[in-house]
């Protein structure tokens, strides 16, 4: 059964019908079963849509995935973790690498400190143009590191209270900074967690190593560009 | 077709905090910067967190025989598009706009344009009568299969995932008032289809 009222219901079930509108259909809802009846049905539909459940395809998809986008799906992936890196390249804006490149130049020091400060010698596996972190390296750089980034991140001020970094730069470098930290706290505290994981550990050097590069790459490159 | 992120605090199920299928804040985010940088580990974590709700999204949009294939798709384009992601949204509302682009377009391609609007009462009568008892919600999802492209697209994106009329007009180029009206079809139709 049908009347004027019964195709305003869903309108009527999502709130977007009029106040006045919507004082005349709960009149007549009122004196109307049928339409009392869709409207019941309407909201089980609803509510039978909000509750389905999301399901996983039924073959994992990610090997197919791993295969096209170039990285491996084996067991083993996690260690060849900078081999897969590699594979990508890393590419910035010219604001992020101007901006890299101008707080390196104001920081003098603070991305060569990491890079004159690696492991022993002995210690180390070369992987590609990468350096391999040994467990326990993490721990006897972080503090250096930390102080690192606080330099960085003063010289960001200074870049921006003296004007030479323009504020939609600094914005974009700040928000590449805040997300490549978060991973940094996000590994540190995993390592918190289990301090003699090696593949932790060789997760936070990575993700550390990362900032370096990133300043790096911001230090061969933006001269050209600027 | 550009990207553009959903109204997330419109969508009821959130894709980052829908239940067992959400990131988790700090370590989503982390892996998503690893991601962006080339960490394929990093982005296996995202493929596993996201691909139920994906995989859903594009059996209930498109065609089941093709939810792998676009699933695949979605994954790979959100790898070559991370570097565009820039956090004004969660990550999953991000994948699941995404989702939303390859799906419209791959409609596109597979010729799904015909017979996009509801412009048959019984559209669903062709249905099996009644359920299998043990599995209502399959034959729901039956059901919905079965719409119209367009009350089918309507239907899933207003009542399954929750963006409004306002939004899904613009993905699908139509006014509010034709996902209204969609949008109320569908439901017309599939309430005979609850049990």
């Amino acid at each position: 059964m049908s009347d004027t009222w019964t195709d305003r219901l869903s309108e009527y079930i999502d709130g977007t019908l009029a106040k006045t509108e919507r004082g005349a259909l709960e009149a007549h809802l009122a004196d109307c079963e049928a339409c009392r009846t869709t409207l019941d049905e309407l909201r089980r539909v609803v509510a039978r849509a909000r509750a389905l459940d999301d399901r996983p395809p039924a073959s994992d998809l990610w090997p197919a995935i791993a295969e096209q986008i170039g990285v491996s799906s084996g067991a083993h992936r996690v260690v060849s973790l900078a081999a897969h890196r590699t594979r990508r390249r890393v590419t910035f804006t010219v604001p992020q690498l101007a901006a890299a490149a101008a707080l390196l130049l104001l920081l003098g020091s603070g991305g060569a400190y990491l890079a004159l400060h690696r492991p022993p010698a002995g210690a180390i596996a070369q992987r590609g143009d990468l350096t391999v972190s040994p467990v326990g390296w993490v721990e006897k750089t972080s503090s250096r590191y930390d102080a690192a980034v606080a330099e960085l991140q003063s010289a960001l001020e200074q870049g921006r209270a003296s004007g030479r970094l323009d504020s939609a730069t600094v914005r974009v470098l700040t928000q590449s900074l805040v997300t490549i930290d978060s991973a940094i706290v996000q590994a540190r505290r995993a390592l918190a967690a289990d301090p003699g994981s090696a593949y932790l550990n060789q997760h936070l050097a990575d993700t550390m190593r990362r900032k370096l590069e990133l300043l790096r790459r911001a230090s061969a490159l933006a001269p050209a560009r600027t | 077709m550009e990207l553009t992120s959903p109204g997330a605090a419109t969508l009821r199920r959130d894709p980052d905090q829908a239940t067992g299928g959400g990131g988790t804040g700090d370590a989503e985010t982390a892996d998503v910067a690893l991601a962006a940088s080339g960490d394929g580990s990093a982005f296996e974590r995202l493929y596993r967190t996201h691909v139920a709700r994906v995989h859903s999204l594009a059996r209930r949009m498109i065609n089941p025989d093709v939810a792998d294939d676009v699933t695949q798709d979605v994954f790979v384009r959100a790898w070559t598009k991370l570097g565009t992601f820039r956090g004004e949204a969660a990550f999953g509302t991000w994948l699941h706009r995404l989702a939303i682009n390859v799906i419209l377009a791959r409609r596109t391609t597979l010729g799904t344009e015909r017979g996009r609007y509801y412009d048959a009462e019984n559209a669903l009568d062709a249905l099996p009568g009644r359920p299998m008892v043990h599995d209502l919600s399959l034959d729901f999802q039956q059901a919905i299969g079965r719409l119209p492209d367009g009350a089918r697209e309507v239907f899933v994106l207003h009542d399954v995932e929750g963006y409004k009329h306002e939004e899904i007009a613009d993905m699908l180029g139509i006014v509010p008032g034709t996902s209204k009206s969609q949008l109320h079809h569908a439901r017309m139709a599939l309430r005979k289809h609850l049990e």
